[in-house]
């Protein structure tokens, strides 16, 4: 482990960069798409959005950061822990924030295996609100996941932002049975040839639950695939929303990406949001979606339960099923078995 | 054992199906119903077994002694009835062995009795599956999952084998297989067929009988069983087809 002064280091922005730029794009309002489904009245407006102006505007890379969530923990002068992984390194860790606003920024090196578990945070107070940089080097192969427990943490923020070079292989799964609202944002550049960005997720939600998703994928690089498959599992009030781009780039031939969002809905006021956008600027490229709601499936459930199974046993049966079929397909790793055990 | 009396049914739009059915199977006994396409065999094991999709207009169907219509779709199986479709489910990522082991379960919680340990259970489904000569890949499987039509039916005779109800009415069990898993699935219901239990076959061909004697054959047509005879019938029929029923 080491400190590093790399190119992506230095391309983040500083607390007062990001302080400058959140002033730039005010608070997220409903009429922002990247914020069209969030309650945004729940965010508690930060105390220097509210200090006196200054009259410097941003420059550089941090005009291209466009997301509240992604520049809070900074802003709020989160300590990043900056770490190294070696070329070639096998790792696996555990991440675990301890206070209101985490950054962490990771540089992996090429052919190093890496695997991330993020844990809960469960200090903080009000809101969390945490930044993952992670900068992938050649052919490495990363799986990062969490598997949130039933948490009552008011208002949760995660970003990602991701990077891949030539080869890179990145598997992001997470579970959310969260009770409050969060939402997880997603940036991920495809940059090298042949990098691959898996991504699956699970929601198992009921009472006032409101979680969101948003994701971007940019296809920068001939041949780099990707995946998405949303599950969501919804019962009382639940709302979930999956807004999820593609973005192909010019020159990027042979680029296959599919996005698939399958729910649920267990009650009559839970409810589903999805956005799906493509951006494809080159013709030989293969780009899929695809959204299903619906409720547990009737002949499943007479089969089991003209098999003497009582409904509700069938019920979870199903549904245990629903959600373990996002995670089967995934190679047998650490993320697979925990992500496996917590269902 | 087994009593349908004046048993009427319709679907949801209200047309009928099934027009007053009577039918009395005994111990020991093995019943085969034959009839042209759409003439209501699938509908008759669906109402008993209480799927949703069709209400019951009048009659009853009672198991020693028991109105079945008046219990749950799971009460139903844990008396002692079993019902194979046609077409069976697939329940992708319902673990095949799990499941049979929470329908057992499930009977034996019904009936009073205690959950079967681990290990029986295992002996229990290893003793059935070799019956069926069924390969260890079905346990890893999801219910039905990715099966060919062959192999569902035999993975649905399995869970007959370990359910052990009293009376089973098999819709078409014969459809799918070829002549050595015919021979294996009717194999496996004779050693199942016991003289406290009885058999409901819906069938079109003669070749299932051939394996599994029936008692009664019957013919169901527009709704109404219409003639009941011996296993010659079954023969006749094979040979002359039913118009000349409606000739008679």
């Amino acid at each position: 482990m080491s400190t590093t002064t790399s190119e992506f280091v230095q391309s983040l922005p500083t607390a007062e960069q990001a302080i400058v730029r959140l002033r730039e794009l005010g608070m997220p309002r409903r009429n922002n798409e990247l914020w069209s489904f969030f309650p945004v009245a729940k965010i508690p407006t930060p105390e220097f959005m509210n200090a006196a102006q200054e009259h410097s505007t941003s420059d550089g890379a941090v005009q291209k950061e466009t997301d509240f969530a992604a520049l809070l923990p900074i802003a709020n002068q989160a300590h990043p822990m900056i770490r190294e992984i070696v070329p070639g390194a096998a790792e696996m860790a555990m991440l675990k924030c301890n206070n209101d606003f985490g950054h962490t920024v990771l540089e992996i090196g090429k052919d190093a295996k890496v695997s991330l578990e993020i844990l809960d945070n469960k200090v903080a107070h009000d809101i969390a609100a945490e930044r993952f940089d992670i900068n992938v080097g050649e052919n490495a192969d990363v799986e990062i996941f969490f598997a949130n427990p039933a948490c009552d943490l008011p208002l949760r923020f995660r970003h990602f932002n991701i990077h891949q070079a030539a080869g890179a292989n990145v598997r992001f799964s997470s579970i959310c049975k969260d009770t409050a609202i969060g939402r997880v944002s997603v940036e991920c550049h495809l940059k090298g040839e042949g990098a691959n960005f898996d991504y699956r997720s699970l929601h198992i939600l009921d009472g006032e639950a409101s979680q969101h998703s948003r994701l971007t994928i940019y296809h920068e690089a001939p041949r780099t695939t990707s995946t998405q498959l949303a599950r969501n599992l919804l019962s009382g009030s639940a709302r979930v929303s999956y807004d999820g781009s593609v973005i192909v780039g010019y020159d990027c031939t042979g680029v296959n990406s599919s996005q698939l969002v399958n729910t649920i809905l267990l009650s009559e006021e839970a409810s589903v949001s999805v956005k799906p956008v493509l951006k494809i600027y080159h013709d030989d490229v293969e780009c899929t979606h695809g959204n299903t709601v619906g409720e547990l499936d009737a002949e499943q459930m007479f089969y089991l339960v003209s098999r003497g199974i009582p409904k509700k046993a069938a019920q979870e049966m199903l549904m245990r099923s629903f959600a373990q079929e996002t995670f089967l397909p995934l190679p047998d790793s650490p993320a697979k078995k925990r992500l496996m055990s917590s269902l | 054992m087994l009593s349908i009396k004046n048993l009427k049914a319709s679907i949801e739009d209200g047309t009928q199906i099934l027009k007053g059915i009577n039918l009395e199977v005994k111990p020991g006994e093995v019943h085969a119903i034959m009839g042209p396409n759409g003439s209501g065999k699938s509908t008759l094991s669906k109402v008993i077994a209480g799927h949703p999709a069709y209400h019951v207009d009048g009659g009853s169907v009672e198991l020693d002694g028991k109105n079945l219509l008046e219990m749950e779709i799971n009460e139903r199986a844990n008396s002692g009835l079993f019902i194979s479709t046609q077409y069976p489910t697939e329940i992708p990522g319902v673990n095949n062995v799990e499941f049979l082991k929470m329908a057992l379960n499930s009977k034996r919680a019904f009936l009073g009795q205690p959950e079967m340990s681990d290990e029986d259970f295992k002996k229990l489904c290893e003793e059935k599956m070799d019956l069926l000569e069924m390969d260890a890949r079905y346990r890893e499987r999801g219910v039905n999952d990715g099966m060919s039509g062959g192999e569902k039916k035999r993975n649905e005779i399995l869970q007959m084998a370990i359910l052990d109800p009293k009376v089973s009415f098999l819709d078409e069990t014969d459809s799918g297989l070829d002549i050595d898993a015919l021979r294996i699935v009717a194999n496996g219901i004779n050693h199942i067929m016991s003289p406290e239990k009885a058999v409901i076959l819906v069938t079109h061909y003669q070749r299932l009988l051939d394996y599994i004697k029936p008692t009664y054959v019957h013919v169901l047509r527009h709704g109404k069983i219409i003639l009941s005879g011996g296993p010659e019938l079954a023969l006749k029929l094979e040979d002359q087809g039913y118009d000349w029923i409606e000739e008679a």
